[in-house]
């Protein structure tokens, strides 16, 4: 505990930079996901499934490593490791995101199509707003498993929170490596709480049916 | 165009496939540490999730430990484990925090497993006079085949990423590659032991996910056709 307020400056600035190499993958993975949900024909989503399904399946610090040669990218530093979170985070989503708009109502679409919204309206007004709760819990998950896995990007020289588990290993100080534990813990549950209450923001008919 | 690292080179060059640090000696301690982690959650996790799921108690339990598991740093509790318990009981403490990683989704496999069984069919068996042990064993055990073996992949998955780290605490396993070769700015090193991390990697799950698939087959034949 005490090597944690003596090195508070240094575990704050780690944690910003943590939360930078997550959220912005988390983002850019959920609307790509979203999207992919949406737009790709149903005769092709066993090859995106399959796409994705091996790419999760990826080591993160192969993956950050490989990212280079694919895309001419420097070994060390952030990039590759938000374009890996990114891809991760899509794979993920992209389950939720099909499960989400999948269970809608069929009468629901149909109802919005005699009312004569077009497709993107639809989309906007209709389906997105009746998937989101579906949506929220996926990103809940996904943003989870993000924070954690982001702390791997230390070992590529990206100094987020998994710069405590390196240091401290190194210099053989366990509290090093006990605080980066627990600020990653606490970031988890501050992201999940954050994105529960604007799930609940942007639902507010759900309200009145207490859910 | 940039320069793409000559790891075909590094791949054939014979010195590279030899000693302690060879391809052949990394890869069997990347699958030893890897397999014998898996099993020893194994033993654990499935008897708790077959208990749970088949008596119905402790739900919520599992669902608590499925969701705070993924929040937790793999990489975290390899380096923390190893810390507390000393650079030389290394062996143990990488076999402890990988056990943690496997046990809760090979304990959440096994018990989605039982609860996806409908009631109607564990109730026939009993009306055949099975005992719970055979019920247990001949009906809902080989009817969760397919979950328990989903519960495998991602533990494996998982637990073979973790071990891509193990080098950084003093351990071997393929990851070495990646590790000295960043060091050494050695990229031809880096790309080519990547690249075998993810065939590995990507074998096993396909492996398994085929396991998955002929398992659920033969149970769709079974009950004609019919699987949910």
């Amino acid at each position: 505990m005490n090597w944690a307020l003596n090195n508070l400056e240094l575990v704050i600035q780690l944690s910003i930079t943590h939360l930078y190499v997550s959220l912005l993958p988390l983002l850019i993975g959920f609307v790509l996901a979203v999207v992919l949900a949406r737009v790709v024909p149903e005769r092709l989503v066993p090859s995106v499934t399959g796409t994705l399904g091996a790419i999760y399946a990826i080591p993160s610090l192969a993956l950050f490593v490989t990212l280079p040669v694919l895309i001419g990218t420097n070994f060390v530093g952030p990039t590759n490791v938000l374009i890996a979170l990114s891809l991760y985070a899509v794979a993920a989503m992209f389950f939720f995101a099909r499960d989400a708009f999948g269970a809608l109502p069929k009468a629901t679409a149909e109802f919005a199509r005699a009312q004569g919204l077009s497709p993107l309206q639809r989309f906007v007004y209709i389906e997105l707003p009746l998937a989101l709760p579906g949506l929220v819990s996926g990103a809940r998950v996904t943003a989870a498993s993000t924070i954690s896995m982001a702390s791997i990007g230390a070992v590529v020289g990206v100094r987020n929170l998994g710069y405590l588990f390196l240091d401290g290993f190194q210099r053989k100080i366990a509290d090093e490596i006990l605080t980066g534990l627990f600020a990653i813990f606490v970031l988890a549950i501050a992201i999940d709480l954050a994105l529960w209450l604007v799930g609940k923001a942007l639902t507010p008919w759900r309200r009145s049916i207490n859910v | 165009m940039f320069d793409v690292p000559d790891f075909f080179g590094w791949l054939t060059e014979a010195a590279n496939w030899e000693g302690r640090y060879g391809i052949p000696n990394l890869l069997s301690e990347h699958l030893r540490i890897t397999l014998v982690s898996i099993l020893l959650a194994a033993l654990l996790a499935l008897p708790i999730g077959i208990a749970i799921g088949h008596f119905q108690k402790g739900a919520s339990l599992v669902v608590l430990l499925g969701s705070a598991s993924r929040a937790i740093p793999t990489m975290g509790l390899l380096f923390a484990l190893v810390m507390l318990l000393g650079i030389e009981m290394r062996d143990a403490a990488a076999t402890i925090a990988l056990m943690t990683i496997a046990f809760p989704p090979l304990l959440t496999g096994a018990y989605a497993g039982f609860s996806a069984i409908e009631r109607h069919i564990i109730d026939s068996a009993t009306a055949q006079g099975l005992t719970r042990w055979q019920l247990i064993r001949l009906v809902e055990l080989p009817l969760s085949y397919p979950a328990i073996i989903g519960g495998f992949r991602v533990a494996w998955i998982q637990v073979v990423s973790t071990v891509v780290l193990a080098p950084l605490v003093g351990l071997g396993g393929l990851g070495f590659g990646i590790i000295q070769g960043l060091a050494l700015r050695n990229f031809d090193q880096v790309v080519a032991s990547a690249l075998l991390i993810v065939l590995v990697t990507v074998i096993g799950d396909q492996l398994l996910g085929f396991a998955q698939k002929s398992q659920a087959l033969r149970l769709g034949n079974l009950s004609g056709g019919k699987i949910k």
